[in-house]
């Protein structure tokens, strides 16, 4: 029985509250924001329908702080909460405070957050499921003599790591057993000083490796669907910066199959609402399954971009037990798109985090491109919360028209007082081996992106070198008359052309 | 009047000609003349068609020595280029390093996470003096020579902005 839905409370902030709110509208749902001390100016508070205070900067005090934001809930009589991505979405604790309290969490149940959230237990689960994940030891590696057994039977080189570790800490390369040996000691040891205990296992090491997920979605009557795939290989120390769909490597039948592995992960942790199954493929044209990311992602609009569905809408339709309304057949990918992270990380100073106020922006429009951002001209990137500003998503009817839109809406896009990664993506844009298709994890480093992007910079400074000397002389000008010393025809207040327009 | 634009080395010759009546002035860029219609003219804002492209340009810093010009959004540094320029900022950085050249400044803004360095403690160049956070990263602010922290000027939860001094090393 469908239950309606009549308000959501959207416990995030920035731009994914944005697009939440923004799909509450569109079904006549009452959208509900909650904000912090550092949010009173923010985007999202502006345009929610109602807007509560739940305190201090700081995330764990605000953002994360499960007992006030579903007390609001609570208070406010918001029916449901959408949880964004990052902060509450997978915490599994959070989603069964909800269930307990008869809020509907539009997301997974507590149980499948649980396991999905727990990378050692989802690897077992799937293998009963008979989805094929990285070749490695089956969960903790006691000794030494083990993994030495392991990694003779996946095959060399392997990579060591701990079950504590993340963010690419913890890990170590052996191409042999000698170094194995050598490296297992190494690692055993950091773990125990870091954590007090060692907790290893072993993976195979794949080379040259593309990170590519798939959409799922799935209802409460158990109807799973994928929504094709997304290739996200373009990373800076495992973040993503650049997604794309369709993935230049995956053909029609590889979709079908892929997907369909991808549907069988969901359907053995009895998976609810949006998520993705995230694979690694190897040169050889293998796919691994590498976990479940139980929430709506960053790059969700590329998929809607190429489906025409809109994801958000179809998560608050599972979560009022409404039936999916397509078959996997109905299914079609229509053309292409590419979303460029825009974060406020200076690209020329090892990204490290831009923050401040932004006197003036200009977002990019035209044919194609969708902005997703909580910027607007006199608001504040603050350092508490994540640096992400923007995502610039353009759809073409082919890879190259997508292509050559981002690039429009790149030139286009300037935000001033903070730095951002728009000159790096400017850079891959036109970058021989992006436009090949030519993508691995590992892009930015093999191809030498940084360095390209400090020489376009510098071809692009020389080409605007005479208008910004025009522009001090203007300046200089301006100081000595003490105004402007040049004669202006005022502009009309009313144009004729406008008027025309408007009595049409 | 000469400039230096971006890390090019190479000077620009620039200069006003006149101007040509209503909002055009006629500038003169390495002997070649370019003309200029005026659209918008504010004290560190203008916009104006250079040749036939239109440009929007703030001047973002401006000091005797150098301007920071943000160019149809790109932000370009211009050295204001003369010999006068030249022995003026060699004297006045002379003078600035002798009384800077102790202090850690923090390149980004950040919340100080641990004061990992305390005074007296000796550190080598690169060594992480304080660890700051900054949108859920955390960085070192790292020793800029070889020396012994006199001073430290923030402690555990303080702020900092861009350029504040963090610690002194003698």
């Amino acid at each position: 029985m469908v239950k309606k839905i009549n308000s959501i409370l959207i416990s995030n902030r920035g731009e994914i509250a944005l697009r939440v709110i923004r799909a509450c509208k569109e079904i006549g749902i009452k959208s509900i924001a909650v904000y912090s001390d550092e949010d009173v100016r923010s985007i999202h508070v502006k345009k929610a329908d109602e807007a509560y205070h739940i305190g201090p900067a700081a995330a764990s005090e605000s953002y994360l702080a499960m007992d006030k934001i579903i007390d609001t809930a609570n208070r406010v009589g918001a029916e449901a909460i959408h949880p964004g991505y990052g902060f509450l979405s997978e915490n599994e604790s959070f989603a069964e405070a909800c269930e307990k309290k008869g809020i509907i969490f539009i997301g997974p149940n507590s149980e499948a957050l649980e396991i999905t959230g727990d990378k050692m237990k989802c690897k077992a689960v799937m293998k009963k499921a008979k989805v094929p994940s990285v070749p490695g030891s089956d969960g903790i590696i006691d000794d030494v003599e083990e993994a030495a057994d392991v990694a003779h039977t996946i095959g060399y080189p392997v990579l060591l790591k701990s079950a504590f570790g993340g963010g690419g800490r913890g890990i170590r390369l052996a191409n042999n057993e000698k170094e194995l040996r050598k490296e297992f000691e190494m690692v055993s040891t950091e773990s125990k000083a870091a954590f007090g205990k060692s907790a290893l296992f072993i993976e195979k090491y794949l080379d040259r490796i593309r990170h590519i997920e798939f959409q799922l979605i799935r209802d409460s009557f158990g109807n799973t669907r994928h929504l094709f795939e997304r290739e996200c290989s373009i990373q800076r120390r495992h973040q993503k910066l650049i997604e794309m769909s369709p993935s230049p490597v995956v053909d029609q039948k590889t979709r079908n199959n892929v997907g369909e592995i991808a549907k069988r992960a969901a359907d053995a942790v009895e998976y609810l609402n949006a998520g993705t199954a995230e694979f690694l493929r190897d040169h050889e044209g293998n796919f691994y399954f590498i976990e479940i990311n139980s929430r709506l992602q960053v790059e969700h609009p590329v998929t809607e971009l190429v489906t025409g569905v809109d994801l958000v809408k179809m998560q608050i339709a599972i979560a009022q037990d409404e039936e999916i309304p397509f078959k996997q057949d109905e299914l079609k990918m229509h053309g292409c798109a590419i979303e460029c992270r825009i974060n406020a990380e200076d690209p020329f100073y090892e990204f490290s985090p831009s923050v401040g106020a932004v006197p003036d922006c200009s977002i990019p429009y035209g044919p194609g491109i969708r902005v997703d951002t909580y910027l607007y001209p006199g608001c504040t990137v603050s350092g508490y919360y994540d640096s992400l500003v923007a995502k610039l998503i353009a759809w073409g009817s082919d890879f190259e028209e997508a292509r050559k839109r981002t690039r429009n809406g790149l030139y286009e896009f300037t935000i001033e007082g903070i730095n951002t990664t728009i000159p790096l993506y400017k850079t891959i844009v036109d970058e021989e081996n992006f436009i090949k298709g030519e993508l691995s994890t590992d892009y930015i480093d093999r191809f030498n992106l940084m360095d390209k992007m400090h020489e376009l910079t510098k071809k692009q400074a020389s080409m605007k070198s005479s208008a910004a000397i025009a522009a001090i002389l203007l300046q200089l000008e301006f100081a000595k008359t003490g105004g402007p010393s040049f004669q202006f025809h005022k502009a009309k207040p009313y144009s004729n052309w406008k008027r025309s327009q408007v009595n049409r | 009047m000469e400039f230096i634009v971006g890390d090019t080395n190479e000077a620009i010759n620039a200069e006003i000609v006149h101007s040509l009546g209503k909002d055009s002035i006629l500038i003169k860029i390495n002997g070649k003349e370019h003309s200029i219609k005026l659209l918008k003219s504010a004290r560190d804002e203008f916009e104006f068609i250079l040749d036939n492209s239109f440009h929007h340009a703030k001047i973002l810093r401006s000091t005797t020595a150098e301007l920071v010009v943000l160019i149809d959004g790109q932000s370009l540094q211009v050295k204001r280029h003369s010999k006068l320029t030249e022995v003026l900022e060699k004297s006045l950085s002379l003078g600035k390093v002798a009384v800077s050249q102790n202090n850690l400044t923090s390149q980004i803004p950040g919340r100080v996470v641990s004061v990992v360095a305390n005074i007296g403690t000796s550190v080598k160049k690169g060594d992480s003096v304080v660890i700051l956070e900054s949108m859920k990263m955390q960085l070192g602010v790292k020793a800029h020579k070889d020396g012994t922290i006199k001073e430290m000027k923030v402690q555990q939860g303080s702020t900092v902005a861009r350029n504040d001094i963090i610690a002194t090393i003698e």
